[in-house]
């Protein structure tokens, strides 16, 4: 619907923000969109942004879901899961409990898209409150890479590696998507039309 | 249309979904330069820039309206254009499903399969769209088992959630046949969730709508007997009357959980306002103490009260224990405020408010009985100790004074001037005065706040039965009790200024009202009116609280004494003072346009008679309200008028004692001694300047004098004036009587031994050459007398002259008829002589000197022709050699020339 209104490129990624509530996910969103850092808190129940850009000399469109992190909102998720095609995990490394949480977000997501190799990123928010860390470097990495994903470490606050995960996100999400196309696997055509079709019905 | 920036560009918004009215932030790019610059919002085709906020160019927060379903979000600016958005908005309504609980009637035919009521078959309804009970979205893949595979299966069940024979089974099959164990595992958690939220929501849902559910409850009712009355379908009406009934008792049931609750909160309430009182009664000691620091009695009497109430009779020994100390706290509390309210410092309203205090707290005894006699006492003690001060200090001065003895007080006071400016006595009034004006004000109010019933003791301390006996007499007691202290007010007052007063009480009394050092007056009479100023205030002062009776009287009967015995002494030192003049006498002569001249002394004793009159214009003219007029009383009338007399009197002694025995010189200063020594001492002189003196002080001053004392009130002033000019008069002839005498006698007596000088003899007399020298020299005599009155006073010049000629012609007279014989020539040397002096005399003729000069020239022998023209030739030529000498006895137009 919106693609035939507005001439955007017809590439579109979609990210989906995971992650509890409070360890920035919204933070990083804006700060990726708008440049800007907000201060205040105040939890999302689920946002929605579009924008274009060059990714590797190519003009894609990154459509970006941030999702509520906090508990309540646990049942709606699986909907949204089900549209995305790549998914930062974000966790606070002040605060251990956000990182824990990280495991049932992935098994949710793995749960939702049944793909063990979605495109992921964990990533570790407020490296700039390097005082208060609680979640260390190495641990992170070493679930990572139980995960076989990447981890990085980011600031919402100082924009340190934010346009860095999004980027990486997308391009993993674009060497699937090739993969796809070359094999044009029905499997996978099926479950690209069912999510498209969910999402547009809710 | 437009601007320099693009178009704007929606890329993001907060949330994504909602229902109507979500507050919705929305992000992107040129989304305007200000807030007038944008012109439009559309989200889902519906216009919202009404509430739409402008925050930046690149954030606006709105309101969405009721769009369904996705939408896009159009911003149009004036500055971009109509706008593009990426991403969409997803609006929806909340749709109000048979297990969601909602305050408003909903309409069911939309969710509630209607067959029931009207058993018509219901239209297929979608629920399942909107309700996804177990939170996993519709598999659209896979078998799917149809209504009628099912209904096989299970014959007796349905899929319909909101049916009875709800099958569990056959639902899962019917919707979710594919789902995996895992998403049925975690649907039955979000299940879980569910219910246990829903589990709360009833009764939020009845608290909140308790009348909406009363109102159904009703409605439900009134249904139920309506189809009861109807009795259209009995068998149907019983399967509803069963329904309703499980309908109303559940609702009762979620009803009385209410009320329960509710109960429960009375009982929780109740407990807490018991808690609260005990908290109070626990508090109590502390919160007392406090508010006694504070100085918020009123606030520790309530509180007390308040406790009394509530637990004087309580059998709680808890409660009987700080009950207790409560009451050992105010017990401390009263006997402080006992002791505050004796202090003699604080003021009357102060006192009022303890004694009120204290009756409140049901202090014991009479707390405003025990506050006035204590005042009482006080100002007694506070007066008995200005009086013996001042005694004390007066006694100082006094010794100081006798051992000075030499000097007069007055020195003494003008030397210790710097302490004894003011006479001890007179500050003794002026203390007094003030402690009385300041202290009784406040005792007579309290006193009079008592009798009126402003402290009556509550009913219950039993004082009631005997209370208005019992309050009569403290009334009448506290008559008495201010009669005492003003009686000893005025006692000390008169002690002080008018000792004989009191003569006729006790000696021992009298010790006690205070024996001043000197009985003698030594209060000047210039400080009287000062002493009678400070009574009268506090005369006024009284009469201005409404004190009356016998107080009042003692103070009035004052004041009236204090008024007469300043009168009297100042009258009196007035009278001394004019006595006194005759050292003030300077002999200069001042000469008046009228009566001639007259000394400064006049003068001076008009001036201490008005001083007088003025001091005195205060205490006797000027009555205040409520005084006796001061000359109502006949016998100070009588003695008022006889000073006056004697002071007007007064003048004459001293001009009398100036004339005859005038003062030793004792004019001290140089000066004065060489301008008037030389007229001091001749009598004469002295006599026509106190003749001219007394001749004004009677014309003019006594009745000036006169005139303003009848301005100030004084009575009987004719009187006076006649006796006053009486006396003047006896002066005047004493006076004039005695310059005559001084004056003639030495004419007279040189007159006869002159005229016989060297052997004259009338008979034989020959040589007549024209008037003989004795004559002359009698002639030149008089002249002297007349110029010297005339330098003094020209007016006495006749009355003076007049007695003069009568004496010399009367003289002449009797030489003449004790002539035996006249020779002839002797008669017209008679004749002569008789006829220049007739001449003379003619401005001052009398009868007497006209009687003389007849029997004179009776006895001459009548003279021939050519004697009477020698008589007449000799005479003209007298007269021309005399011209000038005779030129004083010549009519007025031209005597002044002599």
């Amino acid at each position: 619907m919106s693609k035939a209104k507005t001439q955007q490129p017809a590439v579109i990624h979609k990210v989906i923000m995971v992650g509890s509530g409070g360890v920035g996910k919204s933070a990083l969103t804006l700060q990726f969109m708008y440049d800007e850092f907000v201060e205040d808190y105040e939890p999302t129940k689920a946002d929605s942004y579009r924008k274009k850009v060059i990714l590797d000399g190519e003009e894609v469109q990154i459509d970006i879901l941030d999702t509520a992190g906090q508990e309540d909102y646990a049942a709606i998720r699986d909907n949204y899961f089900r549209c995305g095609e790549g998914f930062l995990c974000v966790f606070s490394i002040t605060e251990q409990e956000s990182f824990q949480a990280t495991a049932d977000f992935r098994e949710q997501i793995l749960r939702v898209k049944n793909d063990e190799n979605i495109p992921f990123l964990l990533v570790g928010n407020k490296m700039d409150l390097d005082a208060k860390r609680q979640v260390s470097s190495e641990e992170a990495s070493r679930r990572a890479a139980e995960w076989k994903v990447n981890y990085v470490e980011t600031s919402a606050k100082t924009r340190a590696n934010v346009d860095k995960v999004f980027f990486d996100l997308q391009r993993e999400i674009r060497s699937r998507k090739m993969e796809a196309s070359r094999q044009n696997n029905g499997k996978q055509r099926k479950n690209k039309d069912r999510s498209k079709k969910k999402c547009v019905i809710l | 249309m437009i601007g320099s920036v693009g178009a704007p560009l929606v890329t993001g918004i907060s949330p994504k979904e909602g229902p109507p009215g979500t507050r919705i932030t929305v992000r992107g790019e040129n989304l305007g330069i200000d807030a007038r610059d944008l012109i439009g919002l559309k989200i889902c085709g519906v216009d919202c820039l009404l509430s739409a906020e402008w925050k930046s160019s690149s954030k606006i927060i709105a309101r969405t309206g009721p769009g369904k379903g996705k939408g896009d979000v159009i911003i149009t600016t004036r500055s971009g254009g109509k706008g593009s958005s990426s991403i969409g908005f997803r609006g929806y309504f909340l749709q109000i499903g048979p297990l969601q609980e909602s305050a408003v009637w909903i309409d069911e035919s939309q969710t509630v399969p209607a067959n029931l009521a009207h058993g018509r078959p219901s239209s297929p309804m979608s629920p399942k769209e909107d309700e996804d009970p177990l939170g996993l979205s519709d598999e659209g893949d896979g078998v799917k088992f149809t209504e009628e595979e099912l209904l096989e299966i299970f014959p007796e069940a349905s899929g319909n959630l909101s049916l009875e024979n709800f099958s569990p089974v056959w639902y899962l099959l019917e919707n979710h046949c594919s789902a995996s164990f895992d998403d049925l595992k975690a649907g039955l958690g979000y299940l879980q969730r569910k219910a246990s939220q829903r589990s709360q929501g009833p009764i939020a849902i009845v608290k909140s709508n308790l009348s909406t559910i009363l109102e159904c409850l009703d409605s439900l009712a009134a249904m139920y007997e309506k189809f009861t009355k109807d009795d259209l379908r009995i068998d149907c009406m019983n399967s509803y009357a069963v329904l309703l009934m499980q309908a109303k008792s559940c609702a009762d049931g979620l009803f009385q959980e209410v009320l329960g609750r509710k109960d429960k909160a009375d009982s929780t309430r109740n407990a807490l306002s018991v808690l609260q009182k005990f908290r109070f009664l626990f508090y109590m000691p502390y919160n007392i103490e406090r508010n006694i620091q504070r100085g918020d009695f009123n606030i520790v009497i309530n509180d007390y009260e308040k406790v009394k109430s509530l637990f004087a009779e309580t059998e709680v020994g808890v409660f009987k224990k700080v009950y207790e100390e409560v009451e050992n706290k105010i017990r401390t509390f009263c006997n402080m405020l006992h002791k505050k309210l004796l202090d003699p410092k604080i003021g009357l309203d102060e006192q009022k408010k303890l004694i009120r205090y204290l009756i409140s707290l049901e202090y014991e005894g009479d707390p405003a009985w025990e506050c006035l006699d204590n005042q009482l006492q006080n100002i007694i003690s506070a007066l008995n100790v200005c009086k013996d001060y001042h005694i004390a200090v007066g006694k100082c001065i006094f010794f100081y004074t006798c051992f000075h003895t030499s000097e007069t007080l007055n020195n003494i006071i003008y030397i210790e001037g710097w302490k004894f400016k003011t006479p001890q006595k007179v500050l003794f009034i002026e203390d007094l005065t003030d402690i009385m004006m300041e202290k009784f004000p406040d005792f007579w109010k309290l006193g009079q706040a008592y009798f009126s019933g402003d402290f009556s003791i509550k009913e219950s301390s039993g004082y009631k039965p005997d209370s208005s006996k019992h309050a009569k007499l403290r009334v009448s007691y506290i008559f008495t009790m201010i009669k005492e202290l003003v009686g000893l007010y005025t006692a000390f007052v008169r002690a002080a200024i008018l000792p004989e007063s009191l003569e006729d009480v006790g000696d021992i009394q009298l010790e006690k009202l205070g024996v001043w050092p000197s009985r003698r007056q030594d209060i000047s009479g210039a400080w009287l009116p000062h002493c009678v100023r400070h009574i009268r205030t506090s005369t006024s002062t009284l009469q201005d609280l409404d004190v009356h009776g016998e107080a009042l009287n003692l103070v009035q009967e004052l004041a009236f004494d204090l008024r007469t015995h300043c009168m009297f002494t100042l009258l009196k030192q007035a009278i001394i003072d004019v006595k006194l003049l005759h050292n003030k006498e300077t002999w200069a002569i001042e000469y008046g346009d009228e009566y001639g001249g007259s000394t400064q002394l006049p003068v001076l004793f008009e001036n201490i008679v008005n001083e007088t009159i003025s001091h005195l214009h205060e205490v006797v003219v000027l009555n205040k309200p409520g005084e006796p007029e001061i000359f109502s009383q006949r016998p100070i009338q009588k003695e008022a008028t006889i000073l006056c007399t004697q002071l007007l009197q007064a003048f004459a002694l001293c001009m009398e004692q100036l004339s005859f025995s005038p003062p030793l010189h004792k004019i001290d200063s140089a000066h004065s001694i060489s301008i008037h020594s030389k007229i001091l001492f001749v009598q004469d002189k002295r006599l026509v300047i106190m003749l001219s003196n007394c001749a004004h002080t009677m014309e003019k001053t006594v009745p000036r004098i006169i005139e303003n004392l009848n301005k100030h009130g004084y009575v009987e002033m004719n009187k006076a004036l006649k006796v006053t000019q009486q006396t003047y008069m006896e002066l005047d002839q004493k006076l004039f009587q005695a310059y005559i005498e001084q004056k003639t006698d030495p004419i007279i007596g040189t007159m006869e031994p002159n005229m016989y000088k060297s052997g004259f003899n009338w008979k034989t007399w020959k040589h007549i050459t024209g008037v003989r020298s004795y004559l002359k020299e009698v002639i030149i005599s008089i002249i002297e007398v007349h110029a010297e009155v005339f330098s003094i006073s020209p007016a006495f010049i006749t009355r003076v002259m007049m007695k003069v000629m009568e004496a010399v012609c009367e003289e002449i007279s009797r030489i003449i008829q004790c002539v035996t014989a006249f020779g002839t020539i002797g008669a017209i040397q008679a004749k002569l002589e008789l006829k220049a002096l007739e001449s003379i005399v003619v401005l001052y003729e009398t009868k007497k000197i006209r009687g003389c000069f007849k029997e004179a020239y009776d006895c001459l022998p009548a003279l021939s022709g050519e004697g009477k023209q020698m008589v007449d030739k000799l005479l003209s030529e007298f007269q021309s050699d005399m011209k000038i000498q005779l030129m004083c006895f010549q009519s007025d137009d031209n005597s002044s020339v002599a």
